[in-house]
C-alpha cells in the first residue's frame, strides 16, 4: 500500500475548486437574499441589503482568489494531496460519514456503539471482545455524563425506545 | 482605588468552594483538549459551552476561562514532550522545547513553560485589572454607530494585518457572515436563506461551525500526516523543578518584552499564534545565544509560552469591554456571554460589575491553579496519547458529535458539522484563515443591527459614522486605514521598488 504515493491532487486544482465552491455560495446568497428587497428603505437598508452586498464581495473576492490560484500555481508542481493521504483521509472520513448517517436514524448511542467498534476491530485490528467492551463502555459512561449528571439528553432512536430509556 | 476595592468584590464571588471546584474541573479539561489532537482551545470551549446554558453567568464564565487556561498548558505539553503543538499557539514552543525534552531536559523545558505562562498570564491579568476601570469611563459614550465602526475596525484589522493573502481571509470572514444572516432577521423578523427549509430558522450556530472547522478539520489534517507521536517518556523530577524555577529571574528580559507583546497582540486582534511567533523571533534577534536558537534554547520555550498566555489573557478585555473578541476562543466565549443573556460591551461594566469582577478574579486564581494541576498532572497526560490512535481518533469524533448534537439538539447540526470539518480542512491547507469566518458568525448579526440602527437614527446617511461624535470618526478612520492597507503597503513597495530598479539601471 505504502507505494503508491503519486498525487491525487494538484494544489491548482484545489485552488480552482474552492474559488469556484466560495464563489458559488456567494452567489446563492445573493440569489437568496433578493426575496426581501436589497434596496434602501424609508429606513435604511432592507433585510435583504447586508446579505447581498456580502454575497457579491464574496464572489468578487472569489474571482481574485481564482486569479492567483491560478497564476501563482500554473506550473502545477505543487501537490495538494498524494494517493496515500487520500486513502487515509477516507478511512478516516468514510466511517465518520457513515457514523453521522447511523446516528441520525437510530440515535448518538447506538452510533457511537458500532462507530467505536467497527473503527477498533477493522482499522485498529483489536479483538472483538476488547472493542466490544471499549465502545459499550464509553456509551455506558456519555449516558451518565450527559443524561444523569448534565441532564442534557442526547439523540436517541427506536432501540431505546424500545428500551424504555428516555 | 476604585479598581482595587471592586477586584476584592470580585475575589469575594470567585473564592467560593463551587467556584474553585469549577477551575479545577475546568482547568483539567482544558489540559486534555489541549494534549488531545484535533482538540483546541475554541473546539473545546464550543463543546463545553452547551452544558453552561442552565448555570449561572459567573460560573459559566469561570470554568470556560479555566478551560482556556487548561488548554493553553495542555499545548505547551504536547509541543515539548511530543513535537506536536496542541494549539496552533504552542508551535512556536516545539522549536527549542522539543529539543530540550530530546537532550533529557524535559522536567527543565515543561517548568520553564508552565512558570513562563503563568508569568504571562498574570502580568495580563495585572494589565485587564488596571485598564478595566478606564472602560466603564467610555460606556456611556457608545451607541450604535460607534458599536458598528468598532465592529468594523476588529473586522478591517483581521484582513489588514493577516499574514495570508487578504482576499482569502475576506472570503472567510464574508462567508461568515453569510452563514450568520441565516435565520430569522432580528430587526425585520423575515426568515433569510432559509430557502424553505425550517430547520435553518434558528440560523446557523457558530459552535458547530467552529466544532466542525477546528475539530473535524484539524483531525483530518492529522489523519493526513499519518499521526506518529514520538514521546519523550516525563517524569517529572521534584530537583529539576526547583533549578527551573530558579532559573526564571535570568530571564527577566525576555519575560518582560514577550509579555508586553503579549498583552498588545491580545487587546488588538493579533491572537496569542502570532504573538508567541513574534515574541520568539524577537528573543532570538536580542539573544547574545542566537546560534542556539532552534537547538533547546531555554529562553526560546520562555518567550513564546509567555506571548502567548499573555494574550490570551488579554483577549478577554476586548471581548468584555467592547464586544471584540481577540482570539477565536474569546469570540466563542463571547457567544457564550450572549446566549447567557449578557451583552458584552462597555454597559456590562456598569450593569454587572460582579459578573466582570468575579471573572477577573478568578483569572488570577485559574491560572495559579492551573500551573500548580498542569505540574501535577503532566505525566498522566502524556500517557493519553499513548494510547493507540485508533481508539483515540473515533473518540475524538465522537465527542465532537456529541457536542455539536447538544448545541440545540437537532439533527441537522449534526449534518452540517461534516461540510465545516472539510470547508476547514480544505482552508486550512490553501492558507486561507479560519479565525475571521468564527469572529463574523459571531459578530455578524450585532454588526448588521448595529449598522441598521444607526441608518435609522440618521434616517439612511452614512455621514453619522463620522458626524455622531469625535470618538466614532477616529474608530472608522483607523478602520478604513487598516482595512486598506495591504493595498496601501502593496504600493509603497511597488514605488521603492521602482526607484530601486531605477537607480540601478541608471
Amino acid at each position: 500500500m505504502r507505494t503508491t504515493s503519486g498525487v491525487l491532487l494538484t494544489r491548482l486544482t484545489m485552488e480552482v475548486a474552492t474559488a469556484l465552491v466560495t464563489g458559488l455560495i456567494g452567489a446563492i446568497v445573493c440569489y437568496g437574499s433578493l426575496e426581501f428587497g436589497i434596496g434602501w428603505g424609508d429606513a435604511g437598508p432592507q433585510p435583504g441589503y447586508f446579505p447581498f452586498y456580502v454575497g457579491l464581495i464574496v464572489i468578487i473576492a472569489s474571482t481574485v482568489n481564482l486569479g492567483f490560484g491560478i497564476y501563482h500555481h500554473r506550473d502545477r508542481v505543487e501537490e495538494f494531496l498524494t494517493t496515500e493521504q487520500g486513502q487515509r483521509i477516507l478511512a478516516f472520513f468514510g466511517p465518520m460519514f457513515l457514523f453521522v448517517l447511523v446516528s441520525s436514524f437510530l440515535g448518538l448511542y447506538v452510533g457511537m456503539i458500532l462507530y467505536l467498534f467497527s473503527v477498533m476491530v477493522f482499522q485498529g485490528g483489536y479483538r472483538l471482545p476488547k472493542a466490544l467492551a471499549v465502545s459499550l463502555i464509553t456509551a455506558i459512561a456519555n449516558y451518565f455524563l450527559f443524561e444523569a449528571w448534565f441532564k442534557v439528553p442526547l439523540l436517541k432512536g427506536p432501540l431505546e425506545a424500545l428500551l424504555g430509556i428516555h | 482605588m476604585d479598581n482595587f476595592s471592586n477586584l476584592m468584590d470580585g475575589f469575594a464571588i470567585a473564592f467560593s468552594f463551587f467556584h474553585l471546584a469549577l477551575m479545577a474541573v475546568g482547568v483539567l479539561l482544558g489540559i486534555l483538549v489541549g494534549v488531545l489532537p484535533g482538540l483546541g482551545a475554541p473546539n473545546g470551549v464550543s463543546l463545553l459551552l452547551p452544558l453552561t446554558f442552565t448555570m449561572d453567568p459567573v460560573s459559566a464564565i469561570i470554568l470556560l476561562t479555566s478551560m482556556y487556561w487548561g488548554a493553553l498548558f495542555g499545548g505547551s505539553t504536547t509541543s515539548i514532550l511530543f513535537n506536536i503543538p496542541g494549539e496552533p499557539s504552542s508551535v512556536a514552543t516545539t522549536f527549542d522545547g522539543y529539543p530540550m525534552a530530546q537532550q533529557g531536559h524535559a522536567t527543565h523545558a515543561l517548568t520553564l513553560a508552565f512558570m513562563s505562562a503563568g508569568f504571562g498570564a498574570m502580568f495580563g491579568v495585572v494589565v485587564i485589572t488596571v485598564l478595566s476601570g478606564w472602560v466603564t469611563q467610555f460606556a456611556l459614550k457608545f451607541s450604535s454607530p460607534e458599536y458598528f465602526a468598532v465592529f468594523l475596525l476588529t473586522f478591517a484589522s483581521f484582513i489588514g494585518m493577516g499574514s495570508g493573502s487578504a482576499f482569502k481571509a475576506i472570503v472567510s470572514m464574508m462567508l461568515g457572515f453569510a452563514f450568520a444572516t441565516v435565520g430569522m432577521d432580528g430587526i425585520s423578523g423575515n426568515m433569510r436563506l432559509t430557502f424553505g427549509f425550517s430547520e435553518l430558522v434558528k440560523g446557523i450556530s457558530f459552535l458547530v461551525a467552529v466544532i466542525g472547522l477546528f475539530g473535524l478539520g484539524e483531525l483530518m489534517q492529522t489523519m493526513e500526516e499519518g499521526l506518529r507521536f514520538d514521546g519523550i517518556h516525563a517524569r517529572i523530577r521534584i530537583r529539576d523543578v526547583f533549578k527551573a524555577v530558579a532559573s526564571m529571574p535570568s530571564h527577566w528580559m525576555t519575560l518582560l518584552r514577550s509579555s508586553l507583546i503579549g498583552c498588545w497582540m491580545g487587546i488588538t486582534p493579533g491572537g496569542p499564534t502570532a504573538a508567541s511567533f513574534m515574541s520568539y523571533g524577537l528573543a532570538k534577534r536580542f539573544s547574545r545565544r542566537k546560534e542556539h536558537f532552534g537547538k533547546g534554547e531555554p529562553a526560546g520555550v520562555v518567550a513564546p509560552e509567555t506571548a502567548d498566555h499573555s494574550a490570551g489573557t488579554c483577549a478577554i478585555l476586548p471581548m468584555l469591554a467592547l464586544g471584540v473578541p481577540g482570539s477565536a476562543t474569546a469570540a466563542v466565549m463571547m457567544g457564550g456571554l450572549m446566549i447567557w443573556g449578557l451583552t458584552p460591551g462597555p454597559m456590562l461594566f456598569i450593569e454587572r460589575p460582579d459578573f466582570v469582577w468575579g471573572t477577573i478574579a478568578s483569572m488570577y486564581l485559574g491560572n495559579v491553579m492551573a500551573v500548580v494541576l498542569v505540574l501535577a498532572t503532566v505525566p498522566m497526560f502524556a500517557a493519553i496519547l499513548r494510547i493507540p490512535f485508533s481508539i483515540i481518533g473515533p473518540m475524538i469524533v465522537v465527542v465532537c458529535f456529541i457536542g455539536a448534537y447538544t448545541i440545540s439538539g437537532s439533527r441537522l447540526d449534526l449534518w452540517l458539522a461534516l461540510p465545516f470539518g472539510i470547508l476547514g480542512y480544505v482552508f486550512k491547507k490553501l492558507g486561507y484563515p479560519i479565525a475571521p469566518m468564527v469572529l463574523a458568525m459571531v459578530l455578524g448579526d450585532k454588526a448588521e443591527d448595529a449598522f441598521r440602527q444607526s441608518m435609522m437614527m440618521s434616517k439612511g446617511s452614512l455621514a453619522i459614522f463620522w458626524n455622531n461624535s469625535t470618538l466614532v470618526a477616529t474608530i472608522m478612520s483607523l478602520a478604513m486605514l487598516l482595512l486598506f492597507w495591504p493595498m496601501v503597503s502593496m504600493i509603497i513597495r511597488h514605488l521603492r521598488g521602482a526607484e530601486h530598479g531605477r537607480r540601478i539601471s541608471a
